[in-house]
């Protein structure tokens, strides 16, 4: 009897932990200046269906076809149709935010994705909802072109500094306080070093540069600086610098291999394969003028 | 000398068969309607693609597979009578020879097709030969199965062409067109010493060279599994294992053929009870050695247990696939093999009944080497829906399977019915020799 009873006890018990752990799930606590924030990009069909591609990569196989209701049950917890009241009553701010920051076993696409990306998705999610009337950010999308990236490699104590400048009409404006992001382009994607930072007053940011990391065979490597400031957005800056430590590693399709291009092949391989295919075409071929001489030996003897 | 009077008996007696007959056209209907019905299937397959079949993503190879595995096998057993028992001196097999030869032929001119069936866009075949690599054992497969049609063919016809000439000078009630075709392939035989010589040392030459050639198919086929590191298929005797099963089906369905042959072509003092007992004979020895392949390829890796053959080892003994393991390993072989030590058993009609039974099994143990592994990856399967581990073949992809079959039945009862399926100059050339 005791026995039962504390089974009871531990699937109550169990159950209870389930319905909090949903209900913490529900519950984002997105700050509130994050919930403020709005989209410059304008959601109509045309970057609705854009995100529809993007969403298709990056989100379907958890979150299914949206207004399907085919999530992928087996996750916990299991991830909402993103048509689902719930999923609509979060504000475009707060969608962000959770886009940016995931949780579980929903990543963060914040380095994944670039900002208006992010937006195209909430755009294509937003098709759905026919009440939904968009908020338009009122920063100027047009601002970002005037930012200017700098970046200075220190090699003396290997970092990469970086000055972040506006050039308005009135003069030189320092980026302050902006959200800065160093990445460097691999084979797929691309990678991130150090942190991500904030500019300081003079819109200056200093990052840790990796002694060890490869580079091409001269040491070249392309650098990517992403900034995200209140006012000018977001602001990405792609340069070449040859900082890095050269690698030539030869490449695995470089030699003859099992692996390879028929050019490529092993010869030993060639050798066998063209050796039994020329032998038996060589006694096919024997044969068959056997039967010629077959067919001429009866007329040699009727003349 | 034999007395003319044998000759002419034995000739009307072998070109008996040669008419189109009611019972002919009926079989034939039925084959055809039969095909048509199949085709339909694989037009429905070809428009909506292979997502009417069972495979996916962790099966891709399914019954298709084992389909071709089986047709390749079945067509192995040329080799073995023309060529082995012809170059050893086995005279009791001459007469079957044809037959041999017809089955071999048929069955791996048909494999060929049996691949396509397994490609979801066929119109890409010539990519295969375009891009194909040498280092793919699907281009050696490519190879050696056209190489084999060939000299399967080859191995046909000129031990045949005595026999064309005696087709084209002693068939009567024939077309004129089929009496010219006969003339043409019998390349003017005359019987003259020097024309005896040549076909003796052709047919010694591809009966030499089908050896290998054979031996090559069938092994070639196994590398398509073992070249892979996968439970159940990394062997190292696949080959050999391969090519004594092949024996086994082909055995088998010689000896189906034997009974209908004889018994619709009334050739009962060709293919005697005498060569009835000698195939059984012949599939006890074949069933023997597979079986000790068999031992082989379960017992090694079954005392060892790694982790991935565990898996697969308990699935065929006692998980989801033992009943068809179990059934074709005691049904298709441990019982054959018993019965047909006894003489009584070596006769015509239970001999049938055992040839069907060894040629279902040969089928099924193709399943069963092919679709086990396949739902076994050793990546963990997660979240998917079951049909996806578990592998069930749907009714259109059995019908496309069916297809092959009835098209080999089809060749063979239209090539036995152009040509005599008993070599009739080499019956009367060892008869002679008795005398």
């Amino acid at each position: 009897m005791y026995r039962i009873k504390f089974k009871i006890a531990i699937i109550l018990g169990f159950t209870g932990l389930i319905n909090f752990q949903s209900f913490a799930q529900n519950n984002w606590d997105v700050p509130a200046d994050k919930k403020s924030k709005n989209s410059n990009i304008e959601f109509n069909s045309g970057t609705a269906k854009e995100g529809e591609g993007i969403y298709n990569t990056n989100c379907k196989s958890c979150h299914g076809d949206i207004g399907k209701n085919n999530s992928l049950q087996s996750l916990k917890p299991v991830p909402p149709d993103l048509s689902s009241a719930q999923s609509k009553a979060l504000l475009d701010g707060e969608l962000f935010h959770i886009l940016n920051v995931g949780r579980g076993l929903m990543p963060s696409f914040k380095e994944v994705l670039p900002e208006s990306d992010r937006w195209k998705v909430i755009a294509y999610m937003r098709s759905y909802d026919k009440d939904y009337v968009q908020i338009i950010s009122k920063t100027d999308p047009a601002k970002a072109n005037l930012v200017k990236i700098k970046m200075v490699f220190d090699s003396i104590n290997s970092k990469l500094n970086v000055e972040v400048v506006a050039n308005e009409k009135a003069g030189i404006v320092k980026l302050k306080n902006a959200e800065i992001a160093l990445f460097v382009t691999r084979h797929f994607g691309k990678m991130q070093l150090d942190k991500t930072l904030r500019t300081d007053n003079n819109g200056n940011a200093s990052f840790d540069f990796p002694k060890d990391l490869p580079g091409d065979k001269v040491g070249n490597v392309e650098l990517i600086v992403r900034v995200n400031d209140e006012i000018y957005g977001e602001i990405e800056s792609i340069s070449k610098f040859k900082i890095a430590v050269p690698t030539d590693k030869p490449s695995l399709t470089e030699k003859r291999a099992m692996w390879n291009v028929l050019a490529k092949a092993p010869i030993w391989l060639i050798l066998l394969y063209l050796s039994g295919v020329l032998l038996a075409t060589g006694v096919i071929l024997y044969i068959i003028y056997n039967l010629y001489k077959l067919s001429k030996s009866n007329n040699n003897l009727k003349n | 000398m034999l007395e003319q009077s044998k000759i002419d008996k034995i000739t009307s007696d072998l070109l008996g068969s040669i008419r189109l007959n009611k019972s002919f056209m009926i079989w034939m209907g039925f084959l055809g309607v039969s095909l048509f019905v199949c085709l339909g299937a694989y037009v429905k397959q070809l428009t909506d693609g292979l997502v009417v079949t069972g495979l996916g993503d962790y099966v891709s190879w399914g019954m298709y597979l084992s389909n071709f595995v089986f047709f390749v096998a079945t067509s192995l057993i040329g080799m073995l009578i023309s060529a082995i028992l012809g170059l050893s001196g086995a005279k009791w097999a001459a007469p079957l020879a044809r037959i041999a030869e017809i089955i071999a032929l048929a069955f791996a001119a048909v494999a060929g097709l049996v691949i396509v069936s397994d490609m979801g866009r066929p119109d890409r075949l010539l990519n295969v030969f375009i891009h194909g690599r040498v280092q793919s054992p699907i281009v050696w497969d490519i190879t050696v199965v056209t190489g084999y049609v060939l000299i399967s063919a080859l191995f046909l016809y000129i031990p045949l062409i005595p026999d064309l000439k005696i087709c084209s000078e002693k068939l009567d009630k024939i077309p004129p067109f089929q009496r010219k075709i006969y003339k043409i392939l019998s390349l003017n035989w005359n019987g003259t010493l020097e024309q005896e010589k040549l076909l003796k040392q052709s047919t010694r030459m591809l009966a030499i060279l089908i050896i290998p050639v054979a031996m090559a198919i069938h092994t070639v086929t196994s590398w398509l599994f073992a070249s892979t590191p996968r439970a159940g298929w990394d062997s190292t005797i696949m080959g050999p294992y391969f090519v004594t099963g092949a024996f086994v089906s082909g055995s088998a369905a010689v000896i189906i053929a034997m009974y209908f042959y004889r018994k619709n072509y009334k050739l009962q003092d060709y293919i005697t009870d005498f060569h009835f007992d000698k195939m059984g004979k012949l599939l006890v020895l074949v069933s023997l050695i597979y079986l000790y392949f068999n031992l082989n390829e379960y017992m090694v890796p079954g005392y060892k247990m790694k982790k991935f053959d565990a898996i697969h080892l308990n699935n065929l003994f006692i998980g989801g696939h033992a009943v068809m393991f179990w059934m074709v390993q005691i049904f298709g072989l441990i019982i054959p093999i018993i019965l047909l030590l006894f003489k009584k058993m070596r006769k015509p009609l239970p001999m049938l009944l055992i040839g069907i039974a060894v040629l279902i099994g040969a089928w099924f143990k193709r399943y069963i080497i092919v679709i086990p592994t396949m739902e076994h990856p050793f990546l963990p399967i997660q979240n998917v829906p079951l049909h996806f581990k578990v592998y069930t073949p749907t009714g259109i992809e059995i019908l496309v399977s069916i297809a092959p079959l009835i098209l080999v039945l089809i060749i063979i009862t239209l090539l036995s019915k152009v040509i005599p399926i008993i070599p009739i100059h080499e019956t009367i050339e060892q008869l002679e020799e008795k005398h």
